[in-house]
């Protein structure tokens, strides 16, 4: 599962996971500013964004190969909305859509895989998310291994019982169900989830094991990727 | 001596109209470990889901002598550690000791007190060399023990099981049995394994469509309710097969 996948890469140690959240964020900011403010036609400038991530993945020891496929994922939307810019005259804006939405998905992909979820979600508090905001995100990562396993139950149930011969007309009908199926058993699943977290005390708020210490480390690495990104950008 | 838990006349109907627990009457004493029978759907569960104020119904519930309402839930659960039917409900966190840090941090623990009550837990439930475990990774068997210890690490005064050797291989039974038997907690076990129970129970309870029918020794409720696997030899299996078709 591809939240399984991105929960083991966080739990690395290299110099980019020991970084404070508070600094990966603001550096992934920086990084999504400059990367908006960019031309479209400014390849030099967006091939050395490109270096910075593929250094980035390198130095947090994740897997290049799978990081970039997994980054794809964003392709589907961006290249729609490329295509009609594209149709409609504006190549140069269907270029910028593309290029920019996969460096940027690259970027957070690269954060949320050196970044434990709950220590990213404190960081994000920390600099004045909303809380409830915050809350909502990290009930909706952890429910989201609730939805795939339920979903994993339901197609191996579905798939025992599909017989030899596989009509379409029969197989949508089924999905249909099993997708109305896997909200209703899904939601049962998350109550009983929060309640087992409320029989732990929980009120609210996700402590954490780890206190979120900003360093001048990681001052120094926030100013360094933010000039860097800004230098190369007005150069 | 202040019993544990001590419920009077509690009554619970859900938002369906459905009515749940009708007039329940308990008392769990120190050092006692109670059975809870029951068929499907006799209130069982809903009835241990109000002694630690997940659930409130009508009627009073105290554990160790503190009422449960809103004020004073957080004292509540620090009492009454529930180990749920499913432990992959119970854990959430990324790793083993994380999950099992969570109550004690939610109790206002320091991140270093908390790492040390949960490791303390962790040896309890002899699991403590899956510590930097994701809890995915788990078997049935070991998830049951770190949620165990996710409840240890609170230090209650009573451990309530709701099913808890449901998809536990015999061996596990057997080794959560030893763990459970070694713990110095009251114990209230919700449960259809009657074996599991008798070794562990000094009494049991049984529910009945929302009421607490009966209240005694574990081997006369069981032949009472006749609340036992049934050993059929052939002639029975024949005889239920041409009632059925």
């Amino acid at each position: 599962m591809h939240h399984v996948l991105m929960d083991q890469w966080s739990q690395g140690a290299s110099p980019l996971h020991k970084r404070d959240p508070r600094a990966k964020i603001l550096a992934l900011a920086a990084f999504l500013i400059v990367l908006a403010t960019t031309a479209p036609n400014a390849f030099l400038t967006l091939v050395i964004d490109a270096v910075v991530l593929v250094a980035g993945i390198l130095i947090a020891g994740l897997p290049l190969a799978s990081l970039l496929l997994r980054a794809m994922a964003v392709l589907p939307f961006s290249l729609t909305f490329g295509l009609i810019s594209w149709l409609a005259g504006d190549q140069l804006r269907a270029l910028g859509l593309v290029e920019k939405s996969y460096l940027s998905t690259v970027a957070v992909l690269l954060v949320v895989g050196t970044t434990p979820l709950p220590l990213l979600l404190s960081g994000l508090e920390a600099l004045g998310t909303p809380r409830l905001l915050v809350l909502v995100a990290q009930f909706l990562y952890r429910y989201l291994f609730v939805v795939s396993e339920q979903a994993q139950h339901i197609r191996l149930a579905a798939a025992c019982r599909q017989g030899i011969e596989r009509r379409r007309r029969s197989g949508f009908r089924a999905a249909a169900g099993a997708l109305a199926v896997l909200f209703a058993r899904s939601y049962y699943r998350a109550e009983g989830i929060h309640r087992a977290m409320t029989a732990r005390a929980f009120s609210g708020k996700f402590a954490l094991l780890r206190r979120l210490q900003f360093g001048w480390a990681d001052g120094m690495f926030t100013l360094a990727i933010a000039a860097f990104l800004i230098l190369v950008r007005i150069q | 001596m202040t019993p544990l838990i001590e419920v009077r006349d509690l009554h619970f109907q859900y938002e369906d109209g459905t009515k749940a627990l009708d007039g329940v009457n308990f008392t769990l004493n120190a050092g006692e470990t109670v059975a809870v029978f029951g068929a499907n759907g006799s209130g069982k569960t809903t009835f241990v889901l109000h002694l630690n104020g997940i659930l409130g119904g009508q009627g009073s519930v105290t554990v160790c002598g503190i009422p449960v309402n809103k004020e004073t839930l957080a004292r509540v659960r620090s009492k009454v550690g529930v180990v749920f039917q499913d432990s992959d409900e119970q854990l959430f966190m990324p790793t083993v000791l994380e999950d099992v840090a969570f109550g004690p941090l939610n109790l206002g623990l320091s991140p270093e007190q908390a790492i040390a009550k949960a490791k303390t837990a962790l040896q309890q439930a002899g699991m403590e060399h899956a510590l930097g475990k994701a809890p995915y990774h788990l078997s049935a068997g070991e998830k049951r023990r770190v949620a165990l210890a996710g409840v240890l690490a609170m230090q209650p005064e009573i451990l309530v099981l709701d099913e808890p050797t449901t998809f536990l291989d015999p061996p596990a039974q057997r080794n959560l049995l030893h763990l459970l038997a070694g713990l110095p907690q009251g114990k209230l076990i919700v449960t259809h394994h009657t074996r599991f129970a008798a070794s562990l129970a000094t009494r049991a309870v049984f529910f009945e469509k929302g009421k607490l029918v009966a209240d005694g020794p574990v081997a006369e409720i069981v032949q009472r309710f006749d609340w036992i696997y049934p050993a059929l030899d052939a002639a029975d299996l024949r005889y239920s097969a041409q009632r059925r078709f």
